[in-house]
């Protein structure tokens, strides 16, 4: 078997060399690790009440440790990269000037740092036309639990150079390493964006979505009582986000008037979506198959309408996000709780975001905990310092 | 290694195992040439079960062994030196369409533009479109996370694959990614599409399909100038039209493809074509076309010229994508390059390359993914001829020099695989190229997948060490 020592093989060494731009992060992983302290890595803090049973005595906080700052944007290229530590409120100003945006809308508002986004592999309803960060993320830097630092992919907008570590670190929860910065791909502002809902069964928009020529940008199922609690009408509804040059917004808009009468709506209702739960609300996302979505919702948004829950379904990815009101105390609620999400799961992925910290470890099976996934984990974090316990995984 | 010749045939069949050197040349290549390496056999399932049979066998004689779909890898990924060929292309099964959630389940070894026509009947067709599209296979596009022109808007291989089931070289079968919902956890089916046949072999593939689009506007626009046809790239970029494809090709490829069978009505004086697709919904579609034209005469078109029917539009694509097989006239051999750099900086690059050709005394013609920033820069030349080789080689190093230097990566859809190594030191630090040994053997603790491939050993320092502390506690 080949035996791998760089030093031994003077003719051929690899010539890049880490920055020291993140030597702060690098110094506190290493100095976590030799004490054997594990680490919650924190970026703006917006989710760090996601109940997750991370356990660890100190906190990474990446934006003490490293300013936000652009290190390289070219708008030509429609690419920028950042330090993870930038809000994805910051990403937008410098980029919307430049006639630019990122389609990224995370749960939470713009208030989340780009390295959590990525971390977290956190999509909302533009994820329908334009993909989760998976999608969009070029290249990340990372310091991983060994304190190296590592460079996934590039910046540029094609790269299959080497095994792709960039789709291990997203979505990984920071169980592999901190991201201390994140290349993405950016899009031309359209000619005109517009949010318009209408009423619609779940089983027409969804015939409606799977045969229009036309891609909005978002198509989301609101259950009644969201669609009310968001000013968008009294009934269950179908809001779309159409983005394009003026005739074909004008030609989607009559398209989807064969679902009934469309309304404009002021676009401002998507940061009330991204940012309407509580702290304490439970929230957790089904998945299935696309066909089989308007059956699941039905059924879900019934028995969330009789909870006092709530729901919003990305159409396209079938996938819908059930919000549940919770006062987050006490073991009557743990278990009433308990019985709602096993009555919504029936046939569906189950994806938890945000639980009452003593329903996780009963409630949701941990991840990551399969052969090849503890294998990933312990080469980059073999210590297991690094946001131990946020998977659900036990000690 | 002969005495796994009567065992395999146990499994395949008789005719199905190769062990004479006269039988195994055709296997000695793939579409990389300059590199001629010959296994020490050759097998190849026709099932599932033979496939799990067959590696199932190599894992318990600990042998190393190389995938192969149909060999038309341009980075010597499927070359299998003195280690057994695993060829994967009689798994042709179709195994099922479900239009209504436009996807597809697939072996490995259905050829791309097979589950193209198939998909058809539904309105619907399976968007990446690499060149070699109507020979390789599906199962070779995931190892190699292949790309094509469409992708610029449509995305890469990973962008369409749901699920893989997957055959660990262990034996083990494991699936990745979720066709019914979503995963929790590592994104283990996003690192295997692109691992270049390293981590394991895909026995059954759920990709996603795309629906045709409801009308498509294609254009020819030439250039006087290289700088022009690049402007007019970004200036279209730039206006948030984002063309299904946007392909560039400069006059020495132009007048090749003129000349062959495959002759498009390209311009022969041009300096530069762009052949720009649009499509999507007819709404629409004619005022981004006029942009476009727009934008193209702007940046100093000559003309632009609307194909006015498919067969038009089938000819001009058509003298695209046979572009490689026309430069197969002038010489007998051909590199087709791959190397990506940022858009803004394809100008700049395309000059540098023009300069480094002169210098090293060699014809480099330039066809690309022009909107993605992805070259292929392809030279052809004598492989006999020593010294035109040497010449070739470092003419090439140069350019990939140059595109790292341009911030742009070594490959942007055709992988490392053999040829591309020596430029992945040059790219990755230390740490991450150790990184990517250790996660390679986490799939592969033996390292018996496509050995010698993908990442330099020898710039790994710690992988040896990692392979025995893989199994954390």
């Amino acid at each position: 078997m080949a035996r791998c020592n760089l030093d031994a093989d003077p003719g051929v060494t690899a010539t890049r060399t880490p920055l020291s731009r993140h030597a702060a992060i690098v110094d506190e992983v290493k100095r976590a690790r030799g004490d054997r302290a594990a680490l919650r890595i924190v970026g703006a803090g917006t989710w760090l009440d996601a109940g997750r049973p991370v356990r660890a005595a100190r906190r990474l906080e990446l934006r003490s440790l490293a300013t936000p700052e652009v290190m390289h944007y070219e708008p030509g290229d429609l690419t920028m990269t950042v330090s993870s530590t930038m809000s994805l409120g910051e990403i937008d100003r410098l980029v919307r000037a430049e006639g630019q945006w990122l389609p990224l809308d995370p749960a939470g508002g713009h208030e989340g740092t780009v390295g959590a986004t990525v971390a977290t592999a956190a999509a909302g309803p533009l994820a329908s036309a334009f993909g989760t960060p998976r999608e969009q993320v070029l290249g990340v830097e990372v310091v991983t639990g060994k304190g190296e630092v590592i460079q996934a992919g590039g910046r540029v907008v094609k790269n299959v150079a080497g095994f792709d570590l960039t789709r291990l670190m997203t979505g990984a929860w920071g169980t592999l390493g901190a991201i201390t910065e994140v290349s993405l791909r950016l899009r031309a502002l359209p000619a005109v964006d517009r949010t318009i809902a209408v009423n619609a069964s779940a089983t027409n928009a969804w015939r409606w979505i799977s045969a229009s020529e036309f891609t909005p940008y978002a198509a989301e199922l609101l259950s009644p009582s969201l669609a009310r609690g968001l000013g968008v009408g009294e009934s269950g509804s179908l809001l779309l986000r159409i983005g394009g040059n003026e005739s074909l917004v004008r030609a989607a808009i009559e398209s989807v008037a064969s679902l009934g009468e469309p309304r404009d709506v002021d676009p401002e209702v998507w940061t009330r979506l991204s940012t309407r739960e509580q702290p304490t609300s439970a929230v957790l996302r089904l998945g299935t198959r696309p066909s089989r979505l308007a059956a699941a919702w039905e059924r879900v948004t019934t028995i969330l309408e009789r909870v006092g829950g709530e729901a919003h379904a990305t159409a396209r990815r079938g996938v819908i996000r059930c919000i549940i009101p919770s006062d987050a105390g006490g073991d009557e609620e743990s278990a009433r709780l308990r019985g709602i999400i096993g009555t919504l799961r029936v046939d569906t992925s189950l994806v938890a975001e945000r639980l009452p910290a003593p329903l996780w470890s009963s409630l949701v099976p941990p991840a990551a905990t399969d052969q090849l996934s503890r294998g990933i984990r312990a080469v980059f974090d073999p210590d297991h310092i690094m946001n131990p316990g946020i998977l659900g995984e036990l000690a | 290694m002969i005495e796994l010749v009567e065992p395999l045939r146990a499994i395949v069949g008789e005719k199905r195992v190769l062990a004479r050197p006269g039988e195994l040349r055709t296997y000695e290549s793939d579409g990389l040439p300059g590199y001629q390496k010959r296994p020490a056999l050759a097998v190849f399932p026709g099932t599932r079960e033979e496939v799990i049979a067959v590696v199932r066998l190599l894992a318990e004689r600990r042998v190393a062994f190389v995938a192969r779909g149909a060999g038309t890898g341009l980075s010597g990924g499927a070359l299998a030196d003195d280690v057994v060929l695993l060829g994967l292309h009689r798994l042709k099964g179709i195994l099922s369409i479900d239009a209504e959630d436009a996807r597809a389940v697939v072996e490995p070894g259905v050829v791309n533009s097979s589950l193209g026509r198939a998909a058809s009947a539904f309105g619907l067709h399976y968007a990446p479109d690499p060149s070699s599209q109507t020979a390789c296979t599906v199962g070779g596009n995931v190892a190699e996370n292949a790309g094509g022109p469409h992708c610029l808007k449509y995305g890469v291989t990973l962008n369409h694959v749901l699920a893989i089931t997957v055959l660990l070289p262990s034996g083990e079968i494991v699936q990745l990614g979720n066709p019914d919902g979503e995963t929790d956890g590592y994104d283990l089916l996003g690192a295997f599409i692109g691992s270049e046949g390293c981590f394991g072999v895909a026995l059954d593939i759920t990709v996603r399909l795309t629906k045709d689009p409801q009308a498509v506007r294609t254009f020819l626009a030439d250039f006087s100038s290289v700088d022009a046809a690049a402007h007019a790239v970004s200036a279209v970029i730039a206006a948030g039209i984002v063309p299904a494809a946007m392909e560039m090709m400069d006059a020495a490829t132009v007048q090749v493809v003129e000349a062959s069978i495959y002759a498009a009505g390209y311009p022969t004086d041009a300096a530069a074509i762009l052949l720009i697709e649009l499509d999507g919904a007819a709404a629409g579609l004619d005022d981004d076309a006029d942009r476009v034209v727009a934008l193209c005469r702007a940046s100093g078109a000559r003309g632009v010229h609307s194909a006015t029917d498919p067969v038009e539009r089938a000819r001009l694509w058509q003298g695209r994508k046979k572009a490689f097989g026309a430069m197969g006239r002038i010489s007998p051999a051909l590199v087709v390059q791959d190397a990506v750099v940022p858009r803004t900086k394809l100008p700049e690059l395309l000059a540098e390359i023009h300069r480094i050709a002169e210098r090293h005394d060699v014809r480099i013609c330039n066809v690309f993914h022009a909107g993605d920033g992805n070259l292929h820069p392809n030279i052809g030349y004598d492989p006999t001829d020593a010294a035109e080789a040497n010449r070739v080689h470092d003419a090439m190093s140069e350019v990939m020099h140059a595109c790292i230097a341009a911030g742009g990566t070594i490959t942007g859809e055709h992988g490392v695989g053999l040829d591309k190594m020596p430029y992945m030191v040059a790219l990755f630090s230390a740490d991450t190229l150790n990184a990517m040994c250790n996660v390679r053997a986490v799939f592969d603790p033996e390292h018996r997948a496509n050995p010698g491939k993908v990442v330099p050993v020898h710039a790994c320092r710690e992988w040896h060490a990692a392979t025995s502390t893989r199994t954390p506690a």
